[in-house]
């Protein structure tokens, strides 16, 4: 990517120092007393955050090793003895949900919804920003995002209940459209386009929560890049494209990877609310899924193979994303090294 | 930058073209789109809330038209004591707890924002993966109670004192300093410390605003946490005595009731939206704080400074 | 977009996100189909050869009730008895303290030392009870949490309907709560009177394992749901209350009114399926001739199945219903935007009260049961208790009687000085007679009382007057004994079923699938393709386990 000449600074650079210090691994390797001679500061400074997940993260996330036991809570005399006791059983617990062809419906909706979102709504925050940005009274600008990101505190149910009460069949709508004669569609029941419906829900309630690190990302754009590009010539459509958008890039593109890693939870209480309007088949997703089977075989070993399977398969597209970022000079992740 | 250079700076830069009709329209008409959409619904929580029973039942839920002006659901949240002592309590939770998760994020953010240094991917990973998979609920409670946090307020913040999707946004942006600041000062013989705190941070005023914001909602919000390990009343915080108002006389219907479980009345819509306005009150009071900090063109002062 | 946040919930916690409530209680219809546990084969604990294990029962007639319930109904009483009875007169504490745990919908007061509603029931009581109050909506996954951290108060209240979300309830009872049998079967319970004057029926599903494990606060009203309508509405149109299926269903052609905004119901599926007779027992078994048949199956479901399609599809129930678990059925029944709704017997006597004083002449009605074709109608209902309460394992024997002669003191009935400081604190303090000599609670009693010790122990059934709505008592008991003869013999009454894996597996999507029949998402011929998916996919499991059961227990 030739970015070099209007590069925002939060942007995919060289590396920060002369190539020496950046030498091949192998070299690194090799002058470990140096290196830690060099990076115990920078060491230090990750350690009380490490320690904190090691401890309250880490260790009860040990856990989940109930995914590979017949765990039976009641057996031995404390808590830790019970998964300790529980014979282990390999892979059962993740075949039971992979034999359940219930499993994989739940798994096609998810899918089927996060790259419905990606792909249509992960670019509006995006957008919002760029378009507050642009507001040059920073009192009514301050006014938009305070009332753009209130919606992210509402709970589901209520933010449902908004829906229902505009959209749905005795919602302000559709009595406006019987007043006149016409018999109302009701959106809130149809399964067909319920994906369509979740997501609209889902973007209303975060779009303004979702502007406010693009709001952040914004403001570290170099305002003489902007001054360059105009006295260039460049007009603001292709200022946006060769300066605000290359700026963001960073950003959009480690959120999109975060996102990705994400991509197997796309909900549970929006859907629980919804599930009886549109039926299962439209509504149940991974989380759903899971809850219900727990509910009915009071399993924590399914359960918690359930989420070990999501975290794989997270992982797994985390570290694809992050590969083609690196294939397209993008950070990702991960640099490089 | 000082409040004096900021109120001198022009509103619209010079280089900028004036903006065309149209394309103020278009930006009009979008903006106030998203602006009604939420207004509205916020409009009509803030009227249901102030709205008499009656007008309640004869609106069947939620209330558009002010009528019937009533504040006895504030009245009522407001005049039992429970409600000022538990919201003092969430202050300090949500103040300790964020001074804390920032203090240990961005520290780790700087610590991983140097690539090639030592163990960085490892760790990197580290953090990643909490991102992705997260203790169940049991092996949680027996943790917080074997370290004796049980009934301690301490038990809401450290574990989830360090949030991995923050940390690596801060990063993120701790990566986009242009290395020449960084280098410059280390030839000027400035230690890991002093860069952090003299560059870093303030060029980092809005992810750092931002993310501080992230913590403080979560602890703010904090809910199920509280239930399982606050049990007495004296230490409940804010989110705990405002569900129970919503909770206040609610059977738990969905299973066929008996009288007993009848209880006294289900409590009105009013409470409800009222407790909705109550907790987004110092939400809306922080937010204009947090956006003071995204000022465009701390970087380029920077450099140029 | 969704940033995930520090303290972002557990899953599992969901329900107690749902800032109104509203969810946790509408959702709590499908919670409350799975009211068995899954295990690999099954177990039936078998209550026949099991009275040996239940205390004997001694009515304590303190007080005769104004107007008698035909058990299981509750007994009313509309005058308050002139003379207490000092039932008990020794201190049943040594001084204890005695942590407990129970539910509550509402905000918590404070503990020992800053009430004077716990520190006076504390001093007649003679020891230091510590009550734990829980938020009641997300009681089930702190019990779950607690119990599976083995980390539990010394008394413990558990709704029943939260028991099946506990693994494999039976084994968790034996690794955390105390043996009760040696202390109250048979005679062993006389002692503790108060105790012995529950319903046998109550004791006999304490009972986990064979052996009496908890005390059971027994029910004061035995049927789950009934019909209301807005009486005020329906008699200013003329419409009558409905005898059967097709006049229900003209009811609701009559009173629907969309342009108006006005439906005629909510979700009624559980009392239209009463009301075409189909079985309710365990969740809808039925043992007929030696055969036993699960609802499905039998022609009785098919013609509900048929009268819900109708009721749907010619859109009879709300929108907002429909389009949301979250509605709320009771706030759309006060507007009057829902004429008739399906809900709790509990609900009747709070939204009476406290809607007549918003909308004059609000009149909400309980329809009197009736069946499809005008016949003898078939009532669900049951004597099942509502809460149990748990001692914890291994406090010794001392501590385990005091505790029990606590309960035993906390279960006084109606017409006794500690009913009366229970229910209403101290005169003087809490409250004060009021002209129809009720005693009315004041301020401070609603502070100070979050039925943290009412939780712990029930009292023989009793519906009490209320002021607010004088003839409730009469007219509750009056609708409930009408109907007692018709209540649904259960065939497998006492015995507690722990079915088969297969068999709780398969329900899940089988409501699912009904469900989709209902709203029209399917058509109504497809409940031969359910049926089959059903039976393949465990409900034969099921029906064979129902089956040895009964067999078993010699009926």
């Amino acid at each position: 990517m030739s970015s070099t000449k209007v590069a925002g600074p939060v942007q995919a650079r060289p590396s920060p120092v002369p190539p020496a210090p950046e030498a091949p691994p192998k070299r690194n390797r090799s002058s470990f007393a140096a290196r830690w001679r060099r990076d115990r500061v920078l060491l230090l400074m990750t350690a009380p955050a490490a320690l904190l997940l090691l401890v309250f993260h880490y260790i009860p996330t040990l856990g989940n090793i109930v995914a590979f036991k017949d765990y039976d809570q009641w057996s031995g005399s404390t808590a830790v003895e019970a998964i300790v006791n529980s014979p282990w059983i390999g892979f059962t617990n993740f075949a039971e949900l992979f034999e359940d062809s219930q499993f994989w419906d739940a798994l096609r909706n998810t899918l089927a919804i996060t790259t419905f979102q990606l792909v249509f709504f992960f670019p509006l925050p995006i957008a919002l920003a760029i378009l507050l940005n642009s507001v040059v009274s920073r009192r009514l600008r301050s006014f938009i995002q305070t009332v753009v990101y209130l919606p992210h505190f509402f709970s589901w149910v209520l933010v449902v209940t908004f829906f229902v009460q505009m959209l749905g069949g005795a919602g302000l709508l559709a009595q406006t459209l019987r007043d006149n004669g016409v018999q109302p569609w009701d959106v809130m029941t149809d399964p067909d386009t319920f994906i369509v419906l979740v997501s609209t829900e889902s973007l209303w309630k975060d779009v303004g929560w979702g502007t406010i690190v693009f709001l952040a990302a914004l403001t570290a754009i170099d305002q003489s890049l902007y001054e360059a590009a105009a006295s260039d010539g460049a007009n603001r459509w292709r200022r946006l494209w060769h300066v605000t958008l290359p700026g963001l890039r960073p950003v959009v593109i480690l959120l999109l990877i975060l996102q990705l890693g994400n991509s197997l939870s796309v909900g549970f209480e929006q859907f629980i609310l919804q599930r009886d309007a549109v039926g299962r088949q439209a509504a149940e997703v991974l989380d759903t899924y899971v809850y219900y089977l727990g509910l009915v075989t009071q399993d924590y070993g399914v359960g918690a193979a359930a989420g070990l399977f999501k975290a794989a398969i997270g992982l797994v597209l985390i570290l694809i994303a992050n590969k083609l970022a690196h294939r397209f000079g993008e950070q990702g992740v991960f640099v490089k090294s | 930058m000082s409040p004096l250079t900021k109120s001198r700076r022009p509103e619209r830069p010079s280089w900028e073209e004036p903006p065309t009709l149209i394309g103020q329209l278009i930006k009009g008409t979008v903006l106030s789109a998203v602006v009604l959409a939420v207004l509205i619904p916020m409009w009509s929580v803030l009227v249901t809330s102030v709205s008499s029973k009656k007008a309640i039942a004869d609106a069947g839920g939620m209330v558009f038209m002010p009528r019937d002006f009533d504040i006895s659901a504030y009245v009522l949240i407001f005049t039992r004591g429970e409600v000022s002592g538990a919201v003092w309590r969430s202050m300090l939770v949500t103040l300790a707890g964020t001074a804390l998760s920032l203090g240990c994020t961005v520290l780790a953010a700087y610590g991983l924002s140097r690539p090639g240094s030592l163990w960085h991917r490892p760790l990197l990973l580290f953090f990643l993966i909490t991102f992705l998979v997260g203790p169940g609920l049991i092996p949680s409670y027996l943790l917080v109670t074997s370290l004796g946090l049980k009934d301690s307020h301490w038990a809401l913040i450290l574990p989830a004192a360090v949030n991995a999707f923050n940390l690596v946004v801060v990063r993120q942006f701790f990566m986009g300093i242009p290395a020449e600041l960084l280098d410059s000062a280390r030839i000027d013989g400035a230690g890991e410390w002093a860069i952090l705190g003299r560059i870093v941070l303030p060029l980092s005023k809005a992810v750092v605003a931002v993310v501080g914001l992230f913590y403080a909602v979560g602890y703010w919000n904090m809910y199920f946490n509280a239930v399982l390990y606050l049990n007495n009343a004296d230490d409940h915080v804010a989110q705990q005595v405002l569900q129970a108002y919503i909770l206040a006389g609610q059977s738990p219907a969905g299973i066929g009731s008996p009288p007993a479980l009848g209880f006294s009345a289900p409590p009105s819509l009013a409470v409800k939206m009222a407790v909705v306005v109550v907790v987004l009150i110092p939400i809306v009071i922080v937010y204009p704080f947090i956006q003071r900090h995204f000022t465009k063109g701390v970087i380029a002062g920077a450099i140029k400074g | 977009m969704d940033h995930p946040l520090p303290g972002t919930a557990n899953r599992r916690s969901f329900l107690t996100l749902v800032g109104l409530g509203a969810v946790a209680a509408a959702s709590g219809g499908a919670l409350a189909g799975c009211t068995e546990k899954a295990a690999d084969t099954g177990t039936a604990a078998e209550v026949d050869k099991l009275t040996a294990v239940l205390p004997k029962f001694k009515p304590l007639d303190l007080v005769q009730p104004d107007i008698k319930g035909i058990s299981p109904v509750a007994n009313g009483f509309t005058k308050y008895p002139a003379n207490l009875v000092d039932a008990i007169t020794d201190k049943p504490g040594r001084g204890s303290t005695i942590t407990t745990m129970t539910p509550y919908w509402g905000t918590v007061p404070a503990g020992p030392g800053q009430n004077a509603y716990v520190d006076a029931i504390n001093a007649e009581l003679g020891a230091v009870v510590t009550p734990g109050i829980q938020d009641g909506n997300t009681y089930a996954d702190k019990l779950n949490t607690i119990m599976g951290a083995r980390d539990i108060p010394d008394v413990l209240c558990i709704p029943s309907w939260e028991i099946p979300k506990i693994p494999n309830f039976s084994e968790a009872a034996k690794a955390l709560f105390e043996d009760l049998t040696d202390h109250l079967s048979g005679d062993k319970a006389l002692p503790y009177a108060m105790l012995a004057n529950l319903p046998t029926v109550a004791w006999s599903n304490a009972v986990w394992n064979q052996r009496l494990m908890g005390v059971p606060w027994p029910t004061d009203g035995p049927y789950p749901w009934a019909l209301f309508y807005r009486k005020d509405l329906t008699d200013a149109i003329g419409a009558s209350v409905p005898k059967t299926a097709d006049e229900l269903y003209a009811f609701g052609k009559a009173v629907t009114n969309a342009d108006k905004g006005v439906w005629a119901f909510n979700d009624i599926q559980a009392m239209v399926e009463m009301i075409f007779r189909v079985p309710g027992a365990k969740e809808g078994w039925r043992s007929k001739d030696g055969k036993v048949t699960f609802k499905l199956e039998t022609e009785e479901f098919k013609a509900a199945l048929e009268f819900l399609v109708k009721v749907f599809k010619d859109g009879l129930v709300h929108p907002e219903i429909i389009a949301t678990k979250g509605a709320d059925a009771k706030l759309l029944f006060n507007g009057g935007k829902i004429v008739m709704v399906q809900d709790g017997v509990g609900a009747w006597l709070g939204v009476q009260a406290e809607q007549q004083k918003v909308t004059p002449g609000f009149n909400m009605q309980p329809v009197p049961f009736f069946a499809a074709d005008g016949g003898k109608p078939l009532v669900h209902g049951s004597g099942d208790p509502i809460f149990y309460t748990f001692i914890k394992k291994g406090l010794g024997k001392d501590k385990t009687e005091e505790i029990l002669r606590v309960l035993n003191f906390l279960a006084a009935p109606l017409g006794t000085k500690e009913f009366e400081l229970i229910e209403y604190g101290v005169e003087g303090k809490h409250f004060a007679k009021g002209a129809d000599g009720w005693p009315a609670g004041n301020d401070l009693l609603g502070k100070e009382k979050a039925d943290q010790f009412r939780f712990l122990a029930g009292t023989a059934p009793t519906i009490k007057f209320d002021a607010r709505v004088p003839t409730y008592v009469n007219d509750l008991i009056n609708w409930e004994n009408a109907s007692v003869q018709h209540i649904e013999v259960d065939p497998w009454r006492g015995i507690k079923l722990e079915m088969p894996a297969s068999y709780v597996k398969v329900k899940q999507p089988t409501e699912d699938k009904i469900k989709d029949i209902i709203r029209g998402r399917r058509p109504l011929s497809d409940l031969d393709v359910v049926l089959k998916e059903w039976r393949d996919g465990g409900g034969e499991d099921g029906r064979a386990f129902m089956a040895k059961a009964l067999s078993d227990a010699g009926r």
